[in-house]
C-alpha cells in the first residue's frame, strides 16, 4: 500500500490551489421510481481530494444517488461525469457496475454485503483481482502469468488487509466478524481496487464508540495518505463534522444547502429539514439539538429500516419511510 | 401453520370454555413436543414408506381396480416399509446424537469424523499422493476384474454421466446458475461427432477422426453456451431454470423432427474411435475397457483443470457471484462474463461427454437426450454435494450404479421409486449432499442462521430501471 501511496494534492476544505478541479460532477440528476420521484435534479460537485459528506433525513435520497453514481440505478435525466487522475472523462450514467468500480469508484454498502462464506482474505483477493489481467484457460493450465496473478492478489490483499488492522482475522469468514470488523472489512474490500473515489455508505451506523473513533482514523488516512476523494453518507453528525472538508444536504432528493460543516449546521433549511420548524431561536442551540437528532437514529439503524420517524415531528415520517423502504427495497 | 395461529388467537382472546371446542388435531398441534421439527420428518418418512408400497407392490388390474390397495394395506409388506422408515428416523434422530456427542465429549473440536479425515488429508502431502495414486491404480485396474456386465454399465453410463456431472457441477456448484437444459450440449456433442463423421444425411466438408471431432464439440458447444447464455444471463434462478429448459426442448425436438438433417426418430450410426498414426494404428471394439480407460483420461483431465479454476480467481469472483451479485458486480466482478464463462466450460465438458457417447454406443437417437437425463445429472450433483469434485464423483457413480444394481432386487419397473426414495431422505437429513464443498456448507449453515444467503433461500435483488 504504502509503495502506491499518493500524495495528497490539496489540504482539507479545499483551500489550496488546485481545489477547483472535479473528479465527479452531476447535474440535474432526476430519478424516478413509477410517481416518486428519489433524486430531484441533484447536482454534485466533487473536488479530488476531498471528503464530501452527504446528509439528509431518512428517505432523502442518499443512497439512491449513490445507486446512480455506481451504475446499480440509471436516472432518466442528468449527467454524471467522472475524471479520473490520467484524463479524460467517463459518464457514469447507465454504465455498467463493474465498469464503474474498474474505473475507480468503490462504494460499501449501507446494510453490510460481503460475500459471508469466504475468509475475509478472499473477499478482499476477489476486488483485488479485478484489475489482474488473466483468463480462465491460463488458470487451467497453470501458465505462469496466471500464478503471478494470484501472487499479486495475495500480496495486494495481505496489504490491504493490513491497511485497515484486519490482518490477524484474514482467515476468518467474514459472516463470523464482528459488524465492526465488517464494515472494516467492506472498506477494506472496495479499496482493494485502488480506487480514486470511495463511496461510504452508512459505515457507522451499528458500531460501537471506540469503532466509530477507529472508523474515523481510517477514513482521515484513507483520504490523506492514500489521496483518495470519499463521498460520505452518514447519520452520525459527530463524525459527518469532525471528517468532512464538505457537506451537502438532501431532502426528499432535493439538494438544500451546500458548504463547510459549520456553515450547514446554521443553514435555516437543514434545521427545517430536521426539525420541521424554523423557529428563531439561538443558532449554536439549534445546531446542537440538529447534531442529536441526527446522530439518535444512526445508533438505532443498526436494527431495524423503521427508524424514519425522527423524532423531529414533522408529519413526514410515515412518507420518509417510505421512501426508505424505497430506496433500499 | 395458519390453523394453529387462528385457534391460538382464539383461545387468548376468549374464556377458557371457548378452548374446548378446539378439535383434538388443533390441540395436539400446540403441544410443545409435537411442534419439534423431529416428528414432521418422521411424518414425511411414514409418508414416504406408504407411497414406496403403493408404488412398488401389487398393481392394479382392469377387473378389480382396488386391488392394488387391498394387497398392498392388508400384506407384511406394509409393516416391513413402515419398521424401515421407523428405523432410519429413530437411527438418524437419536443414535446419531449420541454419537455426535461422543465424539464432542472426546474431542473438544467440533469436528465430525470426516472433517478430521479432511484435517489428516490437507496435512500431509505423503497421505495426499498415496490415497491418490491407490485410488487412481484401483479405478484403471478394477474394474478388469468385473463381469462383461458391469464393464458396459460402467462406460455407457457411470463413466459418461461422472463426465456430465463434473461438468455441471462448474454450472451449478460453483457459478450457483440452475442449468435444467444441460443434456442438450451432450446432445450437440453426439451429433456433432455424427455430423463431422459423415454419418448423417448431410455431409461435413472433410470427414474426420471421432478424435478430432473433439475439438469441433468443444468449441460448438462453447458457442451453443454461449448462444443460451448472452440473452438468457441476466436472469436469475427460477427463471433461468425455465430459458434452459426450453432450449433443451428446441434441442431434442430439432434431433427428432428435423429428419433430412438428423434422421429424426430413426438414430444415427456412428464410426466408433480410432487411431490412424501410419506407424501405429488401433482401433476401439465391442471390448468396453478401452473405451473406460479413454474416459478415464477425460476425466481425471476434466478434474485437473478444474480443481484449478475453483481455488483461483475464477473460482473465487463465481463464489462471489453465487453469494451477492450486486455487490460482486460493485465491487469490479464483471458477473455477465464469469456466467458466460461457467455455461460456457459446463457446456464444453458436455460436449466432450457427447462425443464419447456417439463413439462408444456406435448408434443413439434422440430418445437418449431426453429431458429426464438432466434431471437426473441434477440429482447426481446435488446428491453428492454442490460445488465438491469428490462429491459428484461419488455422487454419479453411486446414484448410476445403484438403479442397476437394484435391477437384481426388485421389480426392475421400480428401480427409479428407490432412487427418488433414496433422494428425499437424503434431503430431510443431509441437504448439503454426501460430500459438500466447504464453501457451500458454511453457506447454508449461515442461511440457517440468517446471516447472509445460500443462493436458494437469499433476496434477488435486480438492476433497477
Amino acid at each position: 500500500m504504502t509503495t502506491e501511496t499518493v500524495k495528497k494534492e490539496q489540504g482539507p476544505a479545499g483551500g489550496s490551489a488546485g481545489a477547483g478541479e472535479l473528479v465527479l460532477e452531476t447535474s440535474g440528476v432526476t430519478l424516478r421510481f413509477g410517481g416518486l420521484t428519489s433524486l430531484d435534479n441533484v447536482e454534485l460537485r466533487m473536488r479530488r481530494g476531498e471528503v464530501l459528506a452527504v446528509i439528509g433525513p431518512n428517505g432523502a435520497g442518499k443512497t439512491s444517488l449513490f445507486n446512480s453514481l455506481t451504475g446499480a440505478y440509471v436516472p432518466q435525466e442528468g449527467r454524471i461525469v467522472f475524471r479520473p487522475r490520467e484524463g479524460g472523462e467517463h459518464s457514469l450514467l447507465g454504465a455498467k457496475p463493474h465498469v464503474v468500480s474498474q474505473w475507480g469508484l468503490a462504494r460499501t454498502f449501507q446494510n453490510i454485503r460481503l460475500f459471508g462464506a469466504l475468509t475475509a482474505l478472499e473477499n478482499v483477493k476477489i476486488a483485488a483481482e479485478t484489475r489482474l489481467k488473466s483468463g480462465p484457460v491460463s488458470i487451467m493450465l497453470g501458465l505462469p502469468n496466471a500464478r503471478k496473478a494470484e501472487r499479486a492478489s495475495d500480496r495486494r490483499a495481505h496489504e490491504v488487509l493490513s491497511y485497515v488492522g484486519l490482518l490477524g482475522k484474514m482467515n476468518e469468514l467474514a459472516g463470523s466478524l464482528s459488524y465492526g470488523d465488517q464494515r472494516r472489512l467492506e472498506i477494506a474490500r472496495a479499496l482493494a481496487t485502488d480506487p480514486e473515489v470511495l463511496l461510504l455508505d452508512e459505515p457507522a451506523a451499528g458500531t460501537n464508540p471506540t469503532e466509530k473513533l477507529e472508523l474515523e482514523e481510517l477514513i482521515r488516512r484513507i483520504n490523506t495518505e492514500l489521496g483518495v476523494s470519499v463521498l460520505l453518507i452518514e447519520h452520525d453528525m459527530r463524525l459527518v463534522m469532525s471528517v468532512a472538508d464538505r457537506v451537502m444536504v438532501l431532502n426528499f432528493g432535493k439538494k438544500i444547502a451546500e458548504g463547510s460543516p459549520s456553515q450547514v449546521q446554521r443553514d435555516p433549511a437543514v434545521i427545517e429539514a430536521y426539525l420541521g420548524a424554523v423557529a428563531e431561536e439561538d443558532e449554536a442551540a439549534v445546531g446542537q439539538v440538529v447534531a442529536e437528532d441526527v446522530s439518535g437514529p444512526a445508533v438505532r439503524k443498526a436494527g431495524t429500516r423503521e427508524d424514519a420517524g425522527t423524532g423531529a415531528g414533522t408529519g413526514t415520517g410515515a412518507e420518509a419511510a417510505r421512501r426508505d423502504t424505497e430506496e433500499h427495497e | 401453520m395458519s390453523i394453529k395461529t387462528s385457534s391460538a388467537e382464539g383461545a387468548g382472546q376468549d374464556s377458557p370454555s371457548t378452548t374446548a371446542p378446539l378439535s383434538a388435531a388443533a390441540r395436539l398441534r400446540r403441544v410443545r413436543w409435537y411442534q419439534e421439527p423431529r416428528w414432521r420428518r418422521l411424518g414425511a418418512l411414514l409418508a414416504l414408506a406408504v407411497t414406496l408400497r403403493l408404488m412398488t407392490g401389487e398393481e392394479g388390474t382392469t377387473q378389480d381396480l382396488f386391488l392394488a390397495l387391498r394387497e398392498d394395506f392388508t400384506g407384511v409388506g406394509l409393516w416391513v416399509w413402515l419398521a424401515i422408515a421407523v428405523a432410519v428416523w429413530a437411527v438418524r434422530e437419536f443414535l446419531a446424537d449420541q454419537t455426535s456427542s461422543a465424539v464432542e465429549g472426546t474431542k473438544k473440536v467440533s469436528a465430525g469424523p470426516l472433517e478430521r479425515v479432511r484435517q489428516v488429508w490437507s496435512a500431509d502431502k505423503r497421505v495426499r499422493m498415496g490415497v491418490l495414486t491407490a485410488v487412481l491404480a484401483l479405478v484403471v485396474f478394477g474394474p478388469l476384474g468385473v463381469e462383461r456386465y458391469w464393464q458396459q454399465v460402467l462406460v455407457d453410463q457411470i463413466a459418461i454421466f461422472v463426465l456430465l456431472a463434473i461438468g455441471l457441477n462448474v454450472v451449478i456448484g460453483w457459478a450457483g446458475l440452475l442449468d435444467l437444459g444441460f443434456i442438450a450440449f451432450f446432445a450437440i456433442g453426439a451429433y456433432s461427432a455424427a455430423y463431422w463423421t459423415g454419418s448423417l444425411p448431410v455431409q461435413p466438408p472433410v470427414a474426420l477422426n471421432n478424435f478430432l471431432v473433439l475439438p469441433i464439440a468443444v468449441l460448438t458447444c462453447l458457442v451453443a453456451g454461449v448462444i443460451l447464455g448472452a440473452p438468457t444471463l441476466r436472469l436469475r434462478g427460477d427463471y433461468l431454470a425455465i430459458v434452459t429448459l426450453g432450449f433443451h426442448e428446441i434441442v431434442y425436438l430439432m434431433a427428432k423432427n428435423a429428419d433430412g438433417v438428423t434422421e429424426g426418430a430413426r438414430g444415427v450410426k456412428v464410426d466408433r474411435f480410432s487411431i490412424d498414426l501410419g506407424f501405429f494404428s488401433y482401433e476401439w471394439k465391442l471390448d468396453p475397457m478401452p473405451y473406460y480407460w479413454l474416459l478415464v483420461v477425460f476425466i481425471v483431465l476434466a478434474i485437473f483443470l478444474f480443481l484449478r479454476l475453483e481455488h483461483s480467481k475464477v473460482g473465487r469472483a463465481w463464489t462471489a457471484i453465487r453469494e451477492d451479485e450486486v455487490a460482486a458486480a460493485a465491487t469490479g466482478v464483471p458477473t455477465v462474463r464469469y456466467k458466460l464463462m461457467a455455461f460456457a466450460i459446463g457446456a464444453s465438458t458436455s460436449g466432450v461427454a457427447g462425443v464419447a457417447y456417439a463413439s462408444k454406443v456406435g448408434y443413439f437417437n434422440p430418445e437418449n437426450f431426453a429431458i429426464l437425463l438432466s434431471i437426473l445429472v441434477l440429482a447426481y450433483v446435488i446428491f453428492g454435494g454442490m460445488g465438491s469434485i469428490p462429491g459428484v464423483l461419488f455422487g454419479a457413480a453411486f446414484l448410476v450404479w445403484l438403479p442397476e444394481y437394484l435391477r437384481e432386487w426388485v421389480d426392475p419397473k421400480d428401480r427409479y421409486m428407490y432412487l427418488g426414495a433414496l433422494l428425499v431422505i437424503m434431503m430431510i437429513y443431509r441437504p448439503q449432499g454426501v460430500l459438500p464443498s466447504r464453501r457451500r456448507k458454511r453457506e447454508l449453515r449461515m442461511a440457517e442462521a440468517g446471516v447472509g444467503g445460500a443462493d436458494a433461500t437469499g433476496p434477488a435483488e435486480g438492476r433497477q430501471p
